[in-house]
């Protein structure tokens, strides 16, 4: 008989990027080690995504650094993978060992994005795993979802016997023990789960009742948190294909529209000595040849110029690049810009007045974006900035703000190098209302208003020389609003949708906007009443949830962003958010 | 220069040659080898290769020409424990020179996983694959220089380089010649070939005597 291997050969062949698909990275954990219980990370997307991603890579290595516990990977298999695999009858398997899904202790997703959700029933198709918890009996792993989605788990929260609400570094191995030692005597799923629900951040859909709360899971001591100093090197080339800091979680910024923003509170930072170290290690026990710094806003980093300082000679003796992402414009120093290649500069005023940067707490004035002069005098000749349409309050007097923040650009740039020839180029997302934000209770303009305000803004570009314009698809805009503050019926939706046929929905040419509005009106619902304004005394769907931040200061900063008052960063001194009741805020 | 003659096998045989050259990139910087950089805006390390290798195929006899001071034994072990599964590295090769792989590199054997037959090329050799989706036909009866018995086994001498012969296009010919199931994956590249004043030189031998 073609054993396992022969026959996944020849599927490989017959497949684009086959090593997407065959494991044997470099670093990769010791495999034959003594198991006691396994865990598999799925990210319901491709390879290249999957392996750019730094909490499923940090969450692997704490796993497999315990003794006697092993965690594997598996990402989505691209479209033709799929289908091979249906054909031959292969089930979902681990990259490491090429294990089926099934026979894991634990399956964990990592959900970071609400059209990722076909995605997941589309693994657990291909893994022969019934879509719902109820229709699981013992013989399945315990299926977990974590990730950024977790703050409204509702969608998706039938799909998974337990959802870890907040920061998976404690709880998953905590739960993966838990697993492993009721599985050795003989325990019962529900009584498995019952254990489970001890543990901070573990939500278990079946054994909860109305009226409990789920606290947030926070790790404590975030300086000397493991880290992977030993990084997988991707077998192609990845999406962020380099060595990643992470230099500090939450931000001090409190951008009311920003759910990263509010979901990562406490703010905790790593030590410069910290990072600086990690780096080094990373790119020696891996090879990369660039270092980047992770973070909700990099250049407000408390340690960057003694980190700066620590890698540069680094860098310079082992020709290795470090890039600097997601500046704010008012952080911004040409110190920090003089040992980086100067391809292009990235900002985000997110909004085109003052009016509604001030709406928004995008604490960014006039004044600050005329010091991006002082980075056309360092040597910069392009631009990206990015904006959000549909904010609340927005009018079109706020669009042409984008247009005049361009023209602006384009003249102190004139005035510093005396020549034309900026490029700029303006992305325009759409706003979506999110779970955990002041803004939590808005309305997101509607389908028709998002393709006006986008057309209206690209024909007032057009007239600007040298400005290039992206935007994101209304579409899919609407529909990530939706499932983001969406109730258990969306889960009907979602299986009806993959169904029909949906998967991979963040990829433009593979979205089926026909197909999710079938599956919605199949379900009885509306997709545009689910990104109506919500009234402030409804119960939310994630309400069970408590983050540390209250209802009550999401609430006033709403009414204080409907006055158009800002709030000041936190660094420079304490709001109140409450979140430091999880963990110490390491900036106040 | 040290030219590193290294193996793609196992599941390194999926990894494509343009992922293969980040890969022995990165190799090389683990290994701490102090190999020199270009001197442009974008350095990049001073790293040749020889002819890629068709997806799935696999060799023992790849080449690699690295432009660094240090010497022959040291690279070899140096980059052997840095190397990621199937991309070991058998033999180091000391050249005053560098040896222009890619351009001087003419035929490579391969062994197909069948009995040896003695196949006639007096009439040429169609062969008949797919590609981007469309059936092709092509004769390449020129592209085969060599019909060996290696240990009972069919090793067929192919043109490499600037006039190529990919091995696994041959697959479906060979399968319906002899009654095989054989797939690119079965298929092993042992020898690569330098041209030298119109005579086929086996490259380690040329390696080892090059001035």
């Amino acid at each position: 008989m073609q054993s396992f291997d022969d026959k996944l050969n020849s599927i490989l062949l017959n497949v684009e990027k086959p090593a997407r698909y065959v494991g044997g990275e470099w670093n990769t954990p010791d495999m034959t080690k003594h198991r006691e219980g396994d865990f598999c990370f799925c990210f319901p997307e491709v390879y290249e995504i999957g392996m750019s991603n730094l909490g499923v890579a940090i969450l692997y290595d704490i796993i497999n650094k315990e003794p006697g516990f092993v965690a594997e990977r598996c990402y989505a298999p691209w479209h033709d993978m799929g289908e091979e695999m249906r054909k031959h009858d292969i089930s979902l398997f681990s990259l490491e060992t090429r294990k089926p899904l099934k026979d894991f202790t634990v399956v964990g997703f990592s959900v970071g994005f609400e059209l990722l959700y076909t995605n997941v029933l589309y693994m657990f198709d291909l893994a022969g795993i019934p879509f719902r918890a109820k229709d699981r009996d013992e013989s399945y792993p315990i299926m977990l979802a974590g990730g950024p989605c977790s703050v409204n788990p509702a969608p998706f929260a039938d799909f998974f016997d337990v959802i870890v609400c907040g920061e998976g570094e404690v709880a998953d191995l905590a739960i993966l023990k838990i697993v492993t030692e009721g599985k050795k005597q003989g325990l019962s799923k529900s009584e498995i789960l019952a254990r489970i629900k001890n543990v901070q951040g573990a939500y278990v859909p079946a054994l909860h009742k109305d009226g409990e709360t789920v606290v947030k899971a926070v790790i404590p001591d975030f300086e000397n948190a493991p880290y992977p100093e030993h990084p997988l090197v991707p077998n192609i080339e990845a999406v962020h294909d380099r060595a990643t800091v992470e230099l500090y979680r939450g931000c001090a910024s409190g951008c009311r529209f920003c759910q990263a923003g509010f979901w990562y509170r406490p703010i905790r930072e790593r030590s410069a000595e910290r990072c600086v170290a990690l780096a080094k290690e990373m790119v020696e026990s891996a090879g990369f040849d660039e270092i980047s710094l992770c973070s909700l806003s990099t250049s407000d980093y408390t340690g960057l110029e003694q980190l700066e300082e620590g890698l540069s000679a680094f860098c310079k003796e082992k020709n290795v690049n470090l890039s600097l992402p997601s500046l704010r414009i008012s952080s911004f120093k040409p110190e920090m810009a003089k040992d980086v290649k100067k391809n292009s500069l990235t900002f985000a005023p997110e909004a085109g007045t003052q009016r509604l940067r001030d709406v928004i707490n995008k604490n960014v004035s006039e004044e600050e974006i005329e010091k991006i002069a002082v980075a056309f005098e360092a040597g910069y000749e392009s631009i990206k900035l990015y904006f959000m349409m549909g904010l609340p309050t927005e009018t079109d007097e706020d669009l042409d703000g984008i247009v005049e923040i361009c023209k602006k650009l384009k003249w102190l740039y004139y005035q510093k190098r005396h020549k034309r020839g900026l490029n700029i180029s303006v992305s325009c997302a759409v706003f979506i209302p999110k779970p955990c934000t002041p803004f939590q209770w808005e309305a997101q303009i509607s389908l028709e208003e998002m393709h006006r305000r986008q057309m209206y803004l690209r024909e007032r570009l057009r007239a600007v020389k040298g400005v290039s314009f992206s935007y994101h698809g209304a579409e899919t805009s609407v529909l990530e609003g939706a499932l983001a503050r969406g109730d258990e019926k969306l889960s009907y939706v979602v299986e009806k949708a993959y169904k029909l046929g949906a998967k991979f929905d963040c990829w433009t040419e593979y979205f089926k906007w026909d197909v999710w509005q079938k599956a919605f009106a199949e379900c009885g619902l509306k997709m545009e009443d689910c990104v109506g304004a919500i009234d402030t005394d409804k119960a939310l769907p994630w309400d069970f949830i408590d983050t540390g931040v209250s209802k009550k200061y999401l609430l006033a900063q709403r009414n204080l962003a409907y006055q158009g008052i800002t709030t000041k960063n936190c660094r420079e001194g304490c709001n109140g958010c409450g979140a430091n009741k999880l963990g110490r805020c390491t900036i106040c | 220069m040290l030219v590193l003659k290294y193996e793609k096998t196992a599941r390194a045989c999926f990894i494509s040659h343009i992922d293969l050259l980040k890969h022995t990139e990165r190799t090389i910087r683990r290994a701490e080898i102090p190999v020199k950089f270009s001197n442009g805006y974008s350095p990049h390390a001073l790293l040749f290769f020889s002819a890629p290798l068709a997806l799935g195929v696999s060799s023992k006899a790849e080449y690699l020409a690295i432009d660094a001071d240090m010497s022959a034994s040291e690279l070899l072990a140096r980059y052997n424990t840095s190397c990621a599964e199937g991309l070991k590295a058998s033999k180091v090769f000391e050249c005053s020179k560098n040896p222009n792989l890619q351009g001087k590199v003419v035929a490579s054997d391969y062994i197909f996983p069948i009995k040896y037959h003695d196949i006639d090329l007096s009439n040429g050799f169609e062969i008949e694959y797919v590609r981007k989706g469309e059936t092709k036909k092509e004769e390449v009866g020129s592209k085969i220089f060599a019909v060996k018995n290696v240990d009972g086994k069919l090793c067929l001498c192919l043109a490499t380089g600037n006039t190529n012969l990919r091995p696994d296009r041959l697959l479906g010919m060979l399968n319906a010649m002899f009654g095989a199931n054989m797939k690119a994956t079965d298929i092993v590249k042992v020898a690569q070939y330098f041209k030298v004043d119109d005579r086929l030189i086996e490259a380690d031998e040329y390696l080892d005597n090059l001035e």
